[in-house]
């Protein structure tokens, strides 16, 4: 007896700890990327020694803002939201119809909206209410170098004729941007599509996107780089990319944020002094727009003492915090005032031009829906550039998932899944995935089990060798296969140099059918020793009289294989082909991990679109709704391979 | 003649089987500098731990291993106790009823934890569990249950049931027996299932990224793959790598140690993957 209590005892300790739920000191946390400079840190210090009672704790978020994004949005739906929301300019509309902002009307009122940029302000507002307190602003512009180019561009003719005269790629190219396939490429393909009167959502919100300005947008787009204007590594440029490309000399202009002129005008810059700042080019005839960016701060709701929480925001966002994060990061400031303030334009004389192309500066689409839309944009645009889609294809493609995207929230679900064009194709990438992998898994299954139930040295070692794949993580080793996929640094590359396969490098994971090839031969790895497993239990379930009879008979290898082994094989065969195609249907782990369902949408799976409904775009219900009809179709499915696998003397 | 040929495909299986794990220990085990260099060299020239030190000082990993235990022991642990509960049922039910309860239960296990996390947050998030690792061993009990059943109900019923009798009449409660003789004599299978069963929430990627989104809370899969540099050019490979033979090493070995039971556990169960 002595053992059981001290059994039922530990036990319940064990479930006390834990159930001890993490301690929550009257702390405000708040979530940014790592803090450059230590200026967020000399902020809170400075408030902490005013308001002694209040700690605020910074977080040192992942440097991806969309990683940040889902950050907050996990502690949202969990329950113990960080109290400080720090968000991008196109977070609040989402956040906001979510219900998880508190409204700032009180204490943000019309009186101190006066102060800051009006575009950073309404960018704050959602139907009617304030939910965001700018803290920096941001705006996207040309760079161009003065000292080799007379007179800026204005327009996208002055722009050609400019780069037909003056660029020599691959040395000098013309222009630099940011066309990685992130928020980033969205702000720029904005503004080619205003800066040709184009629009992606109309104010009667309707999607407009597929039109001839969208079209020539995406044209002027890919003409950059198939003219060589642009390299072809802008493709993976982030803001830091172009800007170092940039200011290597690579490049006449740069389609970049403010930040950049404070680091080429330092001391070690050699493009000091020698660099000018317009507004984005634009068509002839329409004018010239650069999208808003920039971060602001509110309160989750559901935090205890708000009033707390406004404190530090009243201050963050003060004459006095704004300096610190513009000399200190580089952060361009939200309050009108400080263009003109003496301390900053002794250091940023170019402030007084930043000013009038803040002032221009337009929001994105202010939707709840925004992060999908921009995750579209997103895919086709980058698929654009890099010359996996045409642009006429794209734009249809990005307008009816958009379109489906904004009615799908009107309609029942039962219509939704008619209109949702994610879904058809996610779901035509998983039948895809489905049908190569399971039926190659099969053949090699099946032959590796045949192998191994032939007796030679060293058997027991290649049996323990097939468990392995099995057993080890499937989210870490895409890790693992991620990196053996790499360019150039991949080993899978290099042997397939050496071996005389390929001539050279390829880019497995950056274009559609090489990334869907990289899953499926992961996959084939992962899972294949599952098969064997079965097959080989089913092979070793054969009485051994049975085949010496059958050999008696004078039945050779092939026949004895048609004729007793696989007819016996069958009842296992349907095991683990139920088991595998349900599961390579409901795949998530190794393609979130390889490719996130990369390039393009191209390996994007009906399971990972699930759970992006259901955590990134936050439509548990929709999700739940999907997860129900995948699982009847499976039942169905499994009921097929049944029936299909059952031979006729079988059926009763 | 013919047997002569299947040494060298044997090889080619092992080599295809291992490929990857090998080639993450040599990544992992070259100094920082040498990942990125290029020709490739497949043997590093010289040893370094440095990667190893580096993710372990750089990075929270010694708490998302310590995180990964947690979860992976209680889970364990949890499960184990709720299949010999049942398990022990069901030993006293008539074999063909038994047999067909498990059956209903394999058809649950069957389904891939792709569909079920939807339904498993909104319990957990009901029950306040969010960020609590209580959660996720429930979720993992949960998963992990049919499983185990199954492979305790084959150990117990190789028992005779005489010493049942035999411990009633001496006077054992149904606890008694069940701690004292049932469990005592399955001792090989319980290893066994423990350690799938370990090594199964070890691995678990999907629910432990959904029910923790507190960094902190991270597990070690989980933690791997959201290792990344400033950007996406200063991937630090090395400590990747380094991380990922970390936590595979320990895997590798048990099923090395387990082979002949995990295979026979399996084929009898016809589950997981």
């Amino acid at each position: 007896m002595n053992f059981r209590y001290r059994f039922f005892a530990s036990l319940s300790i064990l479930v006390v700890l834990l159930l001890r739920a993490p301690s929550k000191a009257e702390v405000l946390r708040m979530i940014g990327p790592e803090d450059v400079g230590g200026a967020w840190a000399e902020v809170i210090k400075r408030f902490h020694e005013r308001h002694p009672s209040i700690r605020v704790n910074y977080i040192s978020g992942p440097w991806s803002t969309d990683e940040r994004q889902n950050m907050y949005i996990r502690s949202f739906l969990s329950g113990d939201p960080v109290e400080l929301v720090y968000m991008d300019v196109t977070w609040t509309a989402k956040f906001a119809a979510g219900g998880w902002l508190l409204p700032l009307d009180e204490w943000f009122t019309p009186e101190k909206q006066q102060e800051f940029l009006p575009g950073a302000v309404k960018a704050g507002y959602y139907e009617g209410r304030i939910y965001r307190v700018p803290v920096r602003a941001d705006v996207g512009m040309l760079y161009y170098r003065r000292d080799l180019i007379p007179k800026p561009p204005r327009t996208w003719r002055e722009f050609e004729r400019i780069c037909q005269r003056y660029s020599r790629p691959p040395d000098v190219y013309c222009i630099v941007f940011q066309g990685m396939q992130y928020e980033g490429l969205v702000c720029d393909f904005l503004e080619y599509l205003w800066g040709a009167g184009g629009e992606v959502i109309d104010p009667k919100g309707r999607v407009v996107l597929d039109s001839p300005q969208g079209l020539e947008a995406l044209k002027f787009m890919r003409k950059l780089i198939e003219r060589g204007w642009a390299p072809k590594a802008v493709l993976s440029f982030q803001e830091q990319h172009s800007l170092s490309a940039f200011s290597q000399g690579k490049a006449l202009f740069m389609r970049n944020w403010p930040y950049a002129w404070t680091i080429l005008n330092r001391q070690d810059s050699p493009l000091r002094g020698k660099v000018g700042i317009v507004p984005f080019i634009h068509k002839e005839g329409h004018e010239s727009v650069g999208t808003l960016g920039g971060w602001g701060l509110g309160i989750a709701r559901g935090v205890k003492e708000p009033e707390r929480a406004s404190k530090f925001i009243e201050f963050a966002t003060s004459t006095e915090a704004q300096k610190i994060l513009h000399f200190r990061r580089g952060a361009v400031p939200s309050r009108k005032a400080l263009f003109f303030d003496p301390d900053i334009l002794k250091v940023s004389p170019h402030y007084r031009d930043l000013y009038e192309i803040v002032m221009r500066a337009r929001a994105r689409p202010v939707h709840p829906d925004y992060p999908r839309i921009s995750d579209t944009l997103q895919k086709h645009v980058s698929a654009v550039l890099a010359g996996v889609e045409g642009p006429e294809e794209a734009l249809k493609i990005m307008a009816r998932s958009i379109e489906g995207t904004l009615r799908g929230r009107e309609e029942g679900y039962l219509k939704r899944i008619a209109i949702d064009y994610d879904l058809r194709r996610t779901l035509l990438n998983t039948v895809l995935f489905t049908s190569i992998s399971v039926p190659l898994e099969f053949i090699l299954g099946l032959l590796i089990a045949l192998l191994l139930t032939a007796q030679f040295r060293g058997r027991s070692f290649v049996r323990l060798a097939v468990l392995i794949p099995w057993a080890l993580p499937t989210a870490v080793m895409a890790m693992s296969w991620q990196w053996m996929f790499n360019n150039p640094f991949g080993v899978l590359n290099d042997l397939l140099v050496r071996v005389g396969l390929a001539e050279r490098p390829f880019d497995w994971l950056s274009g559609p059918s090489g990334a869907m090839f990289a899953a499926i031969f992961a996959d084939l790895w992962k899972t294949t020793p599952f098969v064997v497993i079965i097959l080989l239990a089913g092979l070793h379930s054969i009485p051994q009289e049975l085949k010496e009879s059958i050999s008696i008979d004078g039945a050779g290898p092939l026949r004895r294989f048609f004729h007793l082994t696989f007819p016996l094989l069958l009842p296992f065969v349907r095991v683990a082909l139920i088991f595998r195609v349900i599961h390579a249907a409901g795949i998530f782990d190794l393609i979130w991990v390889l490719t996130k369902g990369g390039p393009a949408d191209s390996t994007r799976t009906l399971c990972i679109y699930i759970y992006e409904v259901a955590f990134r775009y936050d439509e548990l219900g929709y999700a739940i709704f999907l997860t129900v009809l995948f699982l009847l179709a499976l039942i169905g499915m499994s009921f097929l391979i049944v029936r299909l696998t059952t031979l006729g003397y079988e059926r009763t | 003649m013919r047997r002569a040929l299947l040494l060298p495909l044997g090889l080619l299986v092992v080599i295809y089987c291992l490929f990857p794990f090998f080639w993450t220990v040599v990544t992992a085990l070259k100094p920082p500098q040498e990942v990125f260099s290029l020709p490739i060299r497949y043997l590093p020239k010289a040893l370094s731990a440095e990667n190893f030190v580096e993710v372990f000082h750089k990075r929270p990993f010694s708490r998302y291993i310590f995180n990964s235990l947690i979860v992976a022991t209680g889970g364990t642990l949890l499960t184990l106790v709720l299949a010999s509960l049942v398990a022990f049922r069901l030993r006293y039910m008539p074999v063909q009823r038994a047999l067909s309860f498990q059956r209903w239960l394999l058809v649950g296990a069957i389904v891939p934890p792709t569909l079920l996390v939807i339904p498993i947050f909104v319990v957990i998030k009901a029950l306040g569990l969010i960020n609590n690792p209580l959660g996720l061993i429930l979720s993992y009990c949960f998963l992990n249950l049919p499983f185990g059943v199954w492979m305790l109900y084959a150990a117990f019923s190789r028992i005779p049931k005489e010493l049942d009798e035999a411990a009633m009449i001496d006077g054992f409660s149904w606890g008694g027996i069940l701690l004292r003789i049932i469990l005592p004599l399955s001792r090989a299978a319980l290893a066994v299932s423990a350690a799938l069963i370990f090594i199964f929430c070890w691995n678990e990627f999907l629910i432990a990224l959904t029910l923790m989104p507190d960094q902190n809370r991270y597990t070690v899969p989980v933690g791997i793959s959201m290792l990344s540099g400033a950007s996406i050019y200063e991937i630090p490979w090395g400590q990747i790598n380094a991380a990922v033979t970390l936590t595979t090493l320990p895997v590798i070995l048990t099923v090395a140690l387990l082979e002949r039971w995990i295979v026979e556990g399996l084929t009898a169960g016809a589950i997981k993957g």
